[in-house]
């Protein structure tokens, strides 16, 4: 098994009563990207997290260069050449990005010597960053860099990243994979957690499909045909995506902004001099980099921004999904009834009908299909394409004139994802207007009638043109 | 004046003294995550325990009771609020009103209900060489207990610690993030619990302080909220070793002020320079930077999903 730099066998894992992993083996090639694809909940993250010593298999052994392995922590994974950046990043944002990547290791701890080495790193793996700057201030593809050679500075040779194409846009994304490659020479392999099937065809030598825990397809990339693998990831062949026709809405402006300038939190202005308007009966896409303004702009439409100057006029009742749906839309602990009431919790007064409150809830579960155990069920007992559904149709209950809705497929695997895109459009084709922002332009493309993409703060119009927006989004057009 | 003004600053060196040492362990202890809130009680355990160790064997006995009473008592508060993961602020509480009870009755059991005034050694100022004949200062800083000058070393050891080691590197990005540095291979349960029992060592050491170079024996309640005040000490000093030990200097001076203006009774209520550090303390959590200096992950518990 020497050419098998990681070697998993026979891994098992329950939480609780749930099978997290039902016997998965895995054996990764040194000088290749394996890819591990595979539907939320089928396992990828569980397994590498175990890889990786952040969990404990129930069973199963880890083999790395040829050798059998125990991993009490991510520290005996390290030492033992296995490095993971995990999906949502493990940083310090306060401190430097000097201070995070020697953080838990054995280096010299002097100022200037942990400078010299990270920059002598980021010059030797082609990862730029500033090794003065504050976590907290770079962008989110300076981070993962950052990630990445925390991992590096310990001389990893299995390097595992979990979805790390998801948080950038597309252009760095590609830029990621094709430095994958170039890491992946003869002594090393990258494992890459994905959904996405044009991230293995871009980079993977080989793959292994997960579904329910279980090894369900592996084998080399190119012997496996598009059709098979999602297959394999799916269970079942899955219904085409309906094109949306585009049409020209009908109905009147009921969102209109005028050289609106928006500032954040902290006064520093993110959108410049913005004009558009929107239509009742169309769904209009928004595409931005991080920091570009979207961010900003989706709160202001949304009504949880004021404009800093400009009018923005916004419909009287709108209905807002934001990105983080469980921090920032749920009450993870409370159950549907009360996460149902936080709607409009501001505008009512007076004494809580609980029968009708649950009466209204249970109608909800039963309208969207959403999967709980009934109207008291806690939030966090539900999976998070339930809990998305849950929040739209508490957004959309009340018949709003206006959805706002920031990356609402995000986190959600293919099936939850087109559930929640064809119910937008059904609202378009009932009259109201819809607003998503989205990472992902496909998504925009299949779903909009418009596209508006930000840029250093300026929003513009753009054809339905996957490579004008592309190059828009950064700056390039 | 130049006496009175020797006499002010001796005065403030000594009140510093106690707090200076608590506020430097609840810093520490903040700095990895945790807020201590049961402070109060490992000074008034540490009094305590530096009374009966002075009674039965000295002041050096005093000291090491002093130190393994307040460490006592930060244990159980780190194995109920870091190993157990119970709310921080409720054990904090519940530890010192439990220490201060606690206290009460062992001190009448062991010292009769009488609660006669005990007569124990205590330490007597230790003048450095030289240092201590500097005009007006001299006096003031360098002829002091001896407890005082390690009050005043540690807080440069702590810096040091801090920011120019590897161990105290992660013991700030615990307090920052604890995941980060479990994903960085580090131990963030046991850095907290190192950063507690440290706490509890620096709030005995406080203790025995009290009783052994300021008041000579052992009172109910007489850590009088010392550690609450450390507290606020620590936010003053923007959780920063140098910063701490100034703000406790300020504190002691505006004690040492009151005590003057009592004395000379003027038209200012004395009371006014006993709440003017407080005041200060609440201008600096909400000026400036706000957010920046206090670390991020104080008061929450950790994620342990390794078992």
């Amino acid at each position: 098994m020497s050419d098998r730099l990681l070697d998993l066998r026979n891994v098992q894992k329950r939480f609780g009563s749930v099978v997290a992993l039902d016997g998965v083996s895995l054996q990764v090639a040194s000088g290749s990207v394996h890819a591990l694809l595979g539907e939320n909940g089928a396992g990828k993250t569980t397994l590498m997290r175990i890889a990786y010593g952040l969990t404990r298999p129930d069973l199963g052994r880890i083999g790395v260069g040829g050798t059998w392995r125990h991993f009490r922590s991510p520290m005996d994974a390290l030492d033992a050449g296995v490095g993971m950046v995990q999906q949502h990043f493990s940083l310090v944002p306060s401190m430097t990005v000097a201070e995070n990547v020697v953080l838990g290791t054995r280096l010299p701890f002097r100022p200037t010597v942990i400078r010299r080495i990270v920059l002598e790193l980021a010059e030797k793996t082609g990862l730029p960053v500033d090794p003065d700057a504050r976590v907290e201030t770079l962008s989110i593809g300076a981070q993962q860099r950052v990630e990445i050679l925390k991992v590096l500075v310990r001389d990893a040779r299995v390097l595992i990243l979990d979805e790390p194409t998801a948080v950038l846009p597309p252009q760095q994304g590609r830029e990621l994979l094709s430095w994958v490659r170039n890491f992946c020479t003869e002594d090393r392999a990258v494992v890459l957690i994905t959904h996405k099937l044009e991230d293995v065809r871009a980079v993977a030598d080989a793959v292994t499909v997960l579904r329910g825990g279980r090894c369900i397809l592996t084998g080399k990339t190119y012997d496996i045909p598009d059709d098979t693998l999602v297959g394999a990831m799916l269970g079942a062949p899955l219904e085409p995506v309906e094109r949306v026709v585009r049409h020209a809405p009908s109905g009147p402006p009921i969102l209109q902004a005028k050289d609106v300038t928006l500032r954040d939190a902290r006064g520093i202005v993110r959108i410049r001099n913005a004009d558009f308007s929107v239509r009742a009966g169309e769904v209009i896409g928004v595409a931005g980099v991080e920091g570009s303004g979207h961010r900003e702009l989706l709160r202001a439409v949304a009504g949880r921004l004021k404009p800093f100057s400009g009018s923005l006029v916004l419909p009287q009742r709108v209905g807002y999904v934001p990105e983080d749906r469980q921090n920032d839309a749920l009450l993870a602990s409370l159950d549907l009834r009360q996460n149902l009431l936080l709607h409009d919790a501001a505008r009512r007064r007076g004494f809580l009908r609980w029968k009708s409150v649950e009466r209204s809830a249970e109608s909800l579960i039963s309208a969207f299909d959403i999967h709980a155990s009934g109207p008291r069920a806690a939030v966090d007992t539900l999976s998070g394409g339930n809990q998305q559904r849950f929040v739209l149709a508490r957004e959309i209950s009340d018949r709003p004139d206006l959805l706002v809705a920031a990356n609402p497929t995000r986190g959600l695997d293919v099936r939850a994802a087109q559930y929640v895109l064809e119910l937008l459009g059904k609202l378009r084709d009932d009259g109201m207007a819809v607003i998503i922002q989205s990472n992902d332009i496909d998504e925009l493309l299949e779903t909009c009638d418009r596209i508006l993409v930000t840029h250093a703060g300026r929003v513009r119009e753009a054809r339905p043109d996957r490579d004008l927006i592309g190059r828009i989004m950064v700056g390039a057009a | 004046m130049e006496t009175l003004l020797t006499a002010f600053l001796a005065s403030t060196v000594r009140t510093a003294t106690p707090l200076a040492l608590a506020s430097l362990g609840e810093g520490m202890c903040e700095r990895a995550g945790v807020i201590n809130l049961g402070m109060e009680g490992t000074i008034i355990a540490g009094a305590f325990g530096a009374a009966v160790g002075a009674a039965a064997g000295g002041t050096v006995l005093g000291i090491a009771g002093g130190a393994l009473a307040g460490l006592v008592v930060s244990c159980v508060f780190g194995i109920f609020a870091i190993w157990l993961r119970t709310d921080q602020i409720i054990t904090g509480t519940a530890v010192t009103l439990g220490a201060l009870g606690l206290t009460s009755a062992l001190y009448r059991v062991t010292f009769g209900t009488q609660g006669v005034a005990l007569s124990i050694p205590t330490l007597a100022p230790l003048p450095l060489p030289l240092l201590s004949s500097i005009p007006v200062l001299g006096s003031a800083f360098f002829s002091q207990p001896v407890l005082t000058y390690i009050a005043f070393v540690l807080a440069p050891v702590c810096s040091w610690f801090l920011f120019r080691t590897r161990t105290g590197l992660i013991w700030r990005a615990t307090g920052e993030s604890p995941e980060a540095v479990r994903s960085a291979g580090g131990r963030p349960v046991q850095v907290q619990l190192l950063a507690t029992s440290l706490s509890g060592l620096l709030g005995g050491l406080a203790g025995a302080c009290l009783v052994l170079s300021q008041v000579g024996t052992f009172a109910d309640g007489m850590s009088a909220g010392r550690g609450f005040i450390a507290i606020a000490v620590v936010a003053l000093g923007r959780w920063h070793p140098s910063g701490i030990l100034a703000a406790s200097l300020l504190f002691g001076g505006s004690s040492a002020l009151q005590y003057l203006f009592q004395a000379a009774a003027t038209a200012i209520p004395y009371q006014v320079f006993l709440a003017l550090p407080y005041m200060m303390a609440l201008v600096v959590l909400t000026s400036g930077r706000r957010g920046h200096a206090a670390p991020a992950a104080l008061g929450g518990k950790l994620e342990n999903s390794l078992s």
